[in-house]
Formats: structure tokens, C-alpha cells, sequence
């Protein structure tokens, strides 16, 4: 039938070709994905989805120059402190960031220091769980969390936010407890600017250290930030509608730079691969997301340009080990005991459970099939384009007879035994990770006729409340760097405060101890090779399964001017940057 | 007649509050805990789970728990979708009308093409028309109706560009969520013709076309073949050979006797049809990227929505029990027999 259908689409070629001719709604992009956003509020959003479209909306600070990931732009700002511009201090502790004037939110009302001060403030004090608070809680407070062990509130945050970013004359300070090396690019992705008055007008926090508590860790849809926007940045969200999972963003004509050259946006998802091809090559969609696994089918479209070898500073996809799964009204553990029907909440606390899925896996025939050998396998949390990576780090490898020595002395020898049965999540759509879910499903289920994994897609929104609910036994998932820096890998995947952990309910306090260490160590020998003792010690807990360190590629329309590849910016290279975007006709050749 | 009617009528209630018990008893085989969870709306609230059980009376004796879910049904809570991300009954009322459009487009075709082929194969049997309608029939019924929907849209759509897949296009999206529009009915046929919006109508009519061409090549054959089976039964029997002795004409025997009584079976698989229709037809919602209720309806059940499935079924229930009631009313008209038994 694959055959077929191949079939009828060679025989659509020669019209598609005639498509290409000319631009279709050359003023209008629409990008065809396969995620819903999940928030709008930058203080909430910490996932691809919400930050691609928040990126649009709002701004930060600074802006990572075209495609580096190291040279810095002034945006809000008007310059980027250095200890050559005498903006960071001799100790590395205040930096003074000069504040643009003359820009205004989208309503109109102009952006003031105190705007961006509140916005910092906010993100940090919003702090839910699971969330990007900690991205400037560490390097601002020197703690990760506004809530201490029992979930209880420290009652002194406000005041040592208050004390950490403060504006004077036109200028923003912020005063760090100790020297934090990556607090530029933090800021280039994290704590875009928000209106205050906005905020306040809308029943968000007021910026008032007297009510910020009740704001701490709210309900997501609580925030008028949610489904409502007003920024700075190039586009306004005209309209998020979830019911048919799209976003249309229109041009801000009252933008302080020149305004963009695309009137309109749009960002929808379709979880149907085939529906997504035909609109990209219809023209009615200028970029799709499609995997490795669907590069054949997209190769060679008429008028379709593919960018292949395109870096990332990311891991996908990552299999996560939920280790005290939340077993309140839970059906993805089934009976909630290991009885051979469902599986008991801290099952995958044991480490043999664990080691028995590391070694179910195929790493090296899910890159050949599946990435087309589109990476490597991954050797450690940190990714080949990071310093701190170490290329000859232990991995796991397939190893069935491994699995069932594993399997077979896991909790007492009653896995074996008894058997278990649970949910294995992933994100409708998504087919790199449905696929590794099948791989493992089918290796462990081979193992052993009284194991079951029911393999289950979830949508993108849902997907996220479950996983930080820790009701997902196993969930598969990705990281992409929040700033380009070993930190940001180690700290989210491994630090007993960083969100995965926390959400798995993971903690190792050597690892704890060596990734405090890595932060304020400025040699960057020595932070190598602390790093290093991190991956050593990830691969012994092996809280997760690192699969593949990819390459990746971008299915676009011939006639989309100016994209650029930044592997930081949120779900790159799929997701964009729009401002620098535009459509024309395509050069012909010859 | 209408004392007949009035009958069915009164009974719709009580096959409703069976439908609503049973859906009820199924809902039991969850803990109080997991439908607690029914009512929430963040996973936050997880935490305050036994305050959702008291507020619920999830803890009460199953007829009192009944009587409070029939109350809040009654009242239109649902519950909340977290598909939908808003409640189920603003869910339903939101995607069902883009179902009723494409089922009401292509059901009628359905109908008046497998009942006139239905008559013809079975008055022609064996020749060159019964040949083809059966090759319709059985293509349609095998084919998957993701295969038809892709091949339709790679033809109409990737080589023609005639029939794109979607609601609308990106002119009408502006235009249907603009102010200045007035949407009556959620029907967009009806409600861009009410606004006098005559290029958008054909829009929306264009994008209406691939699906339910999909459903109506896969829904026809069973319709077909149980018309001309039911007409083959019909002609073979002696009422039918005594008006042919009586020299009849052909096309009175097949239009005024043969017709009429086999049209019974008829009725009820077009009704059944109909229902299906407006269920949901999850497939060509999900290829063509129609925002229809079974699109929603599976999303649902693949992410244990527990209170969009729910309402999903009452509201599939509730369409099955009026389908009856409209076939049991039809079968009055086409045999008097029916109404007088």
C-alpha cells in the first residue's frame, strides 16, 4: 500500500512543480507542526511550543547574534555588559544593564526599566513546579526553588529578589551572590519583558512583596498571561485556538524596529504526516516538521528545500525513569502493585528495572533505521557540541542477555516472577519517539511473556501536566538547551532540583554537589573534568536512557527568505525566529 | 398516526435514563479516587483530591451518586475536557457542528445513490450495472478509508490543487474570526451564505468536498447491497409475479409495490448510518484535519479523558435513540402495519 501511495504522489509531481512557480500568501507563513502550545505565559512556558510563539511575542534583553550561540546582540537592552564596557564588575557580581527607550507594548503604553525589573522579579517568583524559574532563581538568589522540601514557601524570596534586581536611573542592576558565567545568555532566552500595569490590570501579580505568595506556583490557567499577550517583540497573538491546536500571530505595525515583513503567522499542528507533506508541497504550508524517519518522503518535493547537517544543542529523544510514580488516580500503573497487572509506584526506583530497559534497547539500529544516521549515540548528558562532552564515556548497548540478568534480580527476583504491566507514554505525532517506544516495548516484552508495556499517545499539553504530576511511569521526551552551556544540560537532567528530576522524583546528592561545584569552577579544564565524573555517575544511576545526539534537517518552502538556524532557539529548526523572515519567488537556474 | 408519535416520544426519556444508568454503572468500575480526577482541572489539584471526593459525594452510595450525576447532567455539566481544554458540553457545541455539515453533505448523496443503484442492480441483476455497483460496493467496503482519503487528496489536492484538506483557507480563517462576522449556526455552508459571504462559501464548500466524497465511496456499499438484496427478496415473491400476471407495468411493480416493502431494512441501516455519520467519522476527520467531534472523541480516548468520552457517548446515545424514534416514525409511513400492530 506504502508503494502505492508513493505511487500516486510521484504521479502528483509534475503540477506540485507548477506550484512552485509562484508564492503562495506571500505575506502569510504558515508552519505546520505536530505540538499545541501549552502556555502563553512566559513565567509558565517551558516547553518548544509556547516558547516558540512567546519568542515572537515578547522580548528579552539581549538576542543571540543570526546562528551563533555565543555573541550576544543588544534587543531591550542597549548594550551587553562586559568587563571591557565596565558593565560587569571586577568580581564578576553586578552587572548594569542600560535600558532602551522609546519602546512601547503592544497596547500602546511605553516599556519602562521597572517593566523589565517586574518581568525578572515575576519569572522567578512564579516559580511552578517543574518550571523555568530555576533558570534565574540559581544565578540571581543562589537557590533553585521559592519552596523548600516540604513545598513550604521561604519567606524571604521577595526580598532578596528585590535586593538581586533593582533599577536605577535608566539602568537595570542585578547583583548575583556569586559569579554565574552563562547569566548573559539566560537572559537572551529567559524573563522576556512584560508590562506591569498590564499584569496588574489583568489580576496577575501586582509586583508587591506583600501579595507575591499567592502568586507562587498558581494554577496554570489562572495566569491572564495564559491565552492573553502584550510585548514588545515583532508579532501580537491574534488568536491561540486549542480546539484546533493553532496560533495566528499578526504583525505589530507599531513595533519599535522596522516592522516585520510577514503580516501574519501561522502555527498549526497536524498530527498526520501525509496531510503535513501535501500542504508543503501544495504550498499552503512554507515548513513542516518532519523527522528523520520521513526525510525520504520529503526529499526531492518540487519546490520544497531541504537544509540537511543543521547542529542542535539538544537530546532527542530521552527516555525518562519515573522513580516514585504518583499513584493517586492514576491508570498508568494499573493496580499500583507488582502482581503482574500493573506495577508498583516506586518500581522504577530499583536500578536492575532501570538497567534491564537500558539494556532492551537497539541504540545503534534506531540511529542506522530510524535517524537514517542522522547522530551518535549519546555518552552523556552533556552533547557533542558542548565542552564538557566526553566522547569515550560507558554507554549502554543492546544486550538482552544484560536485561534479563537485570530483570531477573530486580526487586527480590518478583519482577521476574510476577510480571508487570504500565503505560509508556509519548507525544501524539511524534514518530521518533513513538518508534523508540515500540523498540523498547518489543525487547522487553520479548523478554518475558508476563511483561506488558502499553504504548499510549498523549497530546503535547496533557502530556506536560501528567509527566509534572509524575504520573508517567516512563515518559520519552527531549531536551534542547535553554542557553548554550554544559550547565544547562547537567541541572535539568540530573540535578535532584532541576525539572526532570523533580519530576521523576530523582535525586543523587554526588551529582548534586559536583554540578554546584561545575557552575562556579571558571577553569574550564577543571569543569571538564567534573563533568566528566557527572556522566560516569549518570551512567551508574542511569536515571534516563540518553539515545542519540542528532543532526537535523529542515523542510521548507524554496521560496522563504531570510530563516536562520539558531540551534538555542526554541524547537529549532523547525520553530523560527519570524522577524527576519519573508517570502519571495525563487531564483531560477540556468 | 400521531398518537403513534406521541408514544415514542413519551418512551425517549426512559431510554435516555437507561442509556444515562448504564453509562453511570460503567463509570463504577473506577475508584472514587480516578473519579475524582474527572473534576479536575490541574494536575495541582491532585492534592486536594479527598476535598473533590466530598464536594462530589463520590463516597455516597451509588443511588445517591447517581442522583447527583444526573443532576449535574441535567444542569449540562459534563465535566471538563482537558483535550478540549474547556468544558464538554462547550466541547460537543463546538466541534459537532462541523460533524453535522460533512454528515448532512454527505449523507443525502449516500442515501439517494444507494437506493436508486440499490433498485437498478436488482432490477438489472447480473448485467452490466449490477456489475458495476457491486464493483463500487465491494471497493468501497474494502478499502480503508485512510488509503481513499490520502489517494483522494494526493489527486485532488497535491496534483489538481483543487480540494484542499483543512475547514477553510487562510482567507476565510480571517474572515470567520473576524469581528464582522455573525456566526448563526456553526454550519460555515450556512452561516457564510447568512453573511453574505458568497466566495467563502465556496471555500468552505471545497474543503467539505474530499470527505465527504470519502465517506460517502466507503458508506454507500453497505446501503447498496442491503437495498438490492432487500428489492431482489421483494421481486422473487408472489404478490410481485401475480401484478406482472396482471399486466403491470415494470416500473409501477418495482416503484409502487416492490419498493415500498423493502424499503424497511433500508430505513433502519440509513438511520444507523446517520448516527455513525454523526459520531464521528474519526479516519477522514484526522487525514483531511477536519475540527470534527470524532477527531476530538479519539483524542480523548487515546488520553483517558474520562468526562469528553462520556459526553461523547451520551451524546452518541442520545443521536441513536432519536435516530430510532425518526426510523421507527418512517417505518409507520412506509408500513401501516407497523403504526396499527
Amino acid at each position: 500500500m506504502t508503494r502505492l501511495l508513493l505511487a500516486a504522489l510521484l504521479a502528483a509531481g509534475p503540477s506540485l512543480a507548477a506550484a512552485a512557480e509562484t508564492v503562495k500568501n506571500p505575506e502569510s507563513f504558515t508552519e505546520i507542526t505536530i505540538s499545541d502550545a501549552d502556555s502563553m505565559d512566559p513565567a509558565w512556558a517551558y516547553d518548544t511550543a509556547s516558547d516558540m510563539a512567546i519568542l515572537n511575542i515578547y522580548e528579552t534583553l539581549f538576542m543571540f547574534d543570526g546562528a551563533s550561540t555565543e555573541k550576544l546582540v543588544p534587543l531591550l537592552a542597549t548594550k551587553v555588559p562586559s568587563h571591557a564596557n565596565g558593565l560587569i564588575s571586577a568580581d564578576g557580581r553586578v552587572y548594569t544593564i542600560p535600558i532602551r527607550n522609546g519602546v512601547r507594548f503592544q497596547d500602546g503604553t511605553p516599556m519602562t526599566p521597572d517593566d523589565v525589573r517586574y518581568s525578572i522579579i515575576r519569572f522567578m517568583l512564579y516559580d511552578r513546579d517543574a518550571g523555568p524559574s530555576s533558570l534565574l532563581l540559581q544565578p540571581l538568589l543562589g537557590y533553585t526553588s521559592t519552596r523548600d522540601d516540604k513545598g513550604r514557601i521561604k519567606p524571604r524570596c521577595y526580598q532578596d529578589a528585590a535586593r538581586a534586581v533593582r533599577v536605577r536611573g535608566n539602568d537595570l542592576i542585578l547583583t548575583l551572590p556569586k559569579p554565574f558565567a552563562p547569566l548573559l545568555t539566560i537572559l537572551a532566552m529567559w524573563a522576556p519583558v512584560v508590562s506591569r500595569k498590564w499584569a496588574a490590570g489583568h489580576g496577575a501579580w501586582d509586583g508587591s512583596g506583600k501579595t507575591w505568595e499567592k502568586f507562587n506556583n498558581p494554577e496554570k490557567q489562572s495566569s491572564p498571561f495564559f491565552e492573553r499577550a502584550n510585548g514588545t517583540g515583532p508579532f501580537r497573538l491574534q488568536r491561540w485556538d486549542r480546539r484546533t491546536m493553532e496560533i495566528v500571530l499578526s504583525r505589530n505595525e507599531r513595533y519599535w524596529r522596522k516592522p516585520a515583513r510577514l503580516a501574519r503567522v501561522i502555527v498549526k499542528g497536524i498530527n498526520e504526516f501525509s496531510t503535513r507533506k501535501l500542504m508543503l508541497a501544495a504550498g499552503d504550508a512554507d515548513s513542516i516538521f518532519a523527522d528523520a524517519s520521513q526525510y525520504d518522503q520529503v526529499r526531492g518535493l518540487p519546490g520544497v528545500q531541504i537544509t540537511t547537517g543543521l547542529p542542535t544543542v539538544e537530546l532527542n529523544p530521552v527516555v525518562f525513569f519515573t522513580y516514585h510514580v504518583n499513584p493517586i488516580a492514576n491508570p498508568n500503573i494499573r493496580s499500583a502493585e507488582l502482581d503482574g497487572r500493573g506495577i508498583p509506584p516506586d518500581f522504577f526506583a530499583d536500578p536492575d528495572v532501570r538497567k534491564g530497559f537500558a539494556y532492551a534497547f537497539d541504540y545503534q539500529g534506531y540511529i542506522r533505521d530510524v535517524m537514517r544516521g542522522m547522530g551518535l549515540q549519546s555518552t552523556g548528558c552533556v552533547p557533542s557540541s558542548l565542552p564538557g562532552h566526553n566522547p569515550n564515556q560507558r554507554t549502554y548497548t543492546f544486550d538482552l542477555k544484560k536485561s534479563e540478568e537485570h530483570f531477573r534480580k530486580a526487586m527480590g527476583g518478583q519482577v521476574w516472577k510476577k510480571g508487570f504491566e504500565f503505560t509508556l507514554a509519548y507525544n501524539s505525532g511524534n514518530v521518533e519517539r513513538e518508534t523508540v517506544a515500540q523498540i523498547l516495548k518489543r525487547y522487553v516484552e520479548s523478554l518475558n511473556p508476563k511483561f506488558r508495556v502499553d504504548v499510549r499517545p498523549i497530546e503535547w499539553p496533557e502530556f506536560l501536566d501528567d509527566y509534572i504530576s509524575s504520573k508517567l511511569p516512563i515518559f520519552i521526551m527531549a531536551w534542547q538547551a535553554d542557553y548554550p552551556d554544559p550547565h544547562n544540560f547537567a541541572f535539568p537532567l540530573l540535578d535532584s532540583q532541576g525539572s526532570y528530576p523533580v519530576a521523576q522524583k530523582f535525586a543523587d546528592p554526588r551529582i548534586d554537589k559536583l554540578i554546584d561545584s561545575a557552575i562556579t569552577e571558571t577553569e574550564m579544564s577543571r569543569r571538564k573534568k567534573l563533568y566528566y565524573k557527572i556522566q560516569e555517575l549518570e551512567y551508574e544511576d542511569v536515571p534516563h536512557l540518553l539515545i542519540v545526539d542528532p543532526v537535523v534537517f529542515r523542510t521548507q518552502r524554496d521560496w522563504v527568505r531570510g530563516w536562520v538556524n539558531n540551534p538555542v532557539l526554541p524547537d529549532a529548526p523547525y520553530g523560527s525566529y519570524y522577524y527576519p523572515v519573508y517570502k519571495a519567488a525563487p531564483v531560477k537556474k540556468g | 398516526m400521531v398518537q403513534f408519535i406521541a408514544k415514542r416520544l413519551l418512551f425517549l426519556p426512559v431510554v435516555m435514563l437507561g442509556v444515562t444508568m448504564l453509562l453511570f454503572a460503567a463509570l463504577q468500575f473506577l475508584s472514587p479516587a480516578m473519579r475524582a480526577a474527572l473534576y479536575i482541572k490541574d494536575p495541582r489539584q491532585l492534592a486536594s483530591l479527598d476535598q473533590v471526593i466530598q464536594k462530589y459525594g463520590l463516597d455516597k452510595p451509588m443511588p445517591v451518586q447517581y442522583g447527583i450525576w444526573l443532576k449535574q447532567l441535567m444542569r449540562g455539566d459534563l465535566g471538563y475536557s482537558e483535550t478540549a481544554k474547556m468544558p464538554v458540553a462547550d466541547a460537543i457545541k463546538s466541534f459537532f457542528p462541523a460533524t453535522f455539515e460533512l454528515t448532512c453533505v454527505a449523507f443525502l448523496p449516500i442515501l439517494a445513490i444507494g437506493v436508486y443503484f440499490g433498485v437498478l442492480s436488482a432490477v438489472y441483476k447480473d448485467r452490466w450495472l449490477d456489475q458495476l455497483s457491486r464493483f463500487v460496493a465491494i471497493t468501497g467496503y474494502s478499502l480503508p478509508s485512510f488509503v481513499l482519503g490520502l489517494l483522494l487528496l494526493m489527486v485532488f489536492y497535491g496534483r489538481l490543487q483543487w480540494f484542499p484538506p483543512g475547514r477553510y483557507s487562510l482567507d476565510v480563517d480571517l474572515l470567520v474570526h473576524s469581528a464582522s462576522f455573525r456566526h448563526y449556526t456553526g454550519l460555515l455552508t450556512v452561516d457564510t451564505l447568512l453573511n453574505g459571504q458568497w466566495s467563502a462559501f465556496v471555500d468552505v464548500a471545497k474543503h467539505l468536498v474530499l470527505p465527504a466524497v470519502t465517506l460517502i465511496y466507503i458508506e454507500l456499499a453497505l446501503l447498496l447491497r442491503i437495498t438490492r438484496s432487500s428489492m431482489l427478496e421483494e421481486l422473487g415473491k408472489d404478490y410481485i409475479r401475480t401484478a406482472k400476471a396482471k399486466g403491470l407495468p415494470g416500473s409501477v411493480i418495482v416503484r409502487k409495490h416492490a419498493l415500498k416493502n423493502a424499503l424497511i431494512p433500508v430505513v433502519t441501516l440509513s438511520s444507523l448510518l446517520f448516527v455513525g455519520l454523526l459520531s464521528g467519522v474519526v479516519i477522514t476527520e484526522t487525514v483531511f484535519d477536519f475540527p470534527g467531534i470524532g477527531r476530538w472523541g479519539i483524542e480523548a480516548a487515546q488520553q483517558l479523558d474520562v468526562p469528553a468520552v462520556l459526553g461523547a457517548t451520551l451524546l452518541a446515545a442520545g443521536l441513536f435513540v432519536l435516530a430510532n424514534l425518526v426510523s421507527d416514525i418512517l417505518y409507520a409511513f412506509v408500513d401501516p402495519r407497523i403504526r396499527i400492530g
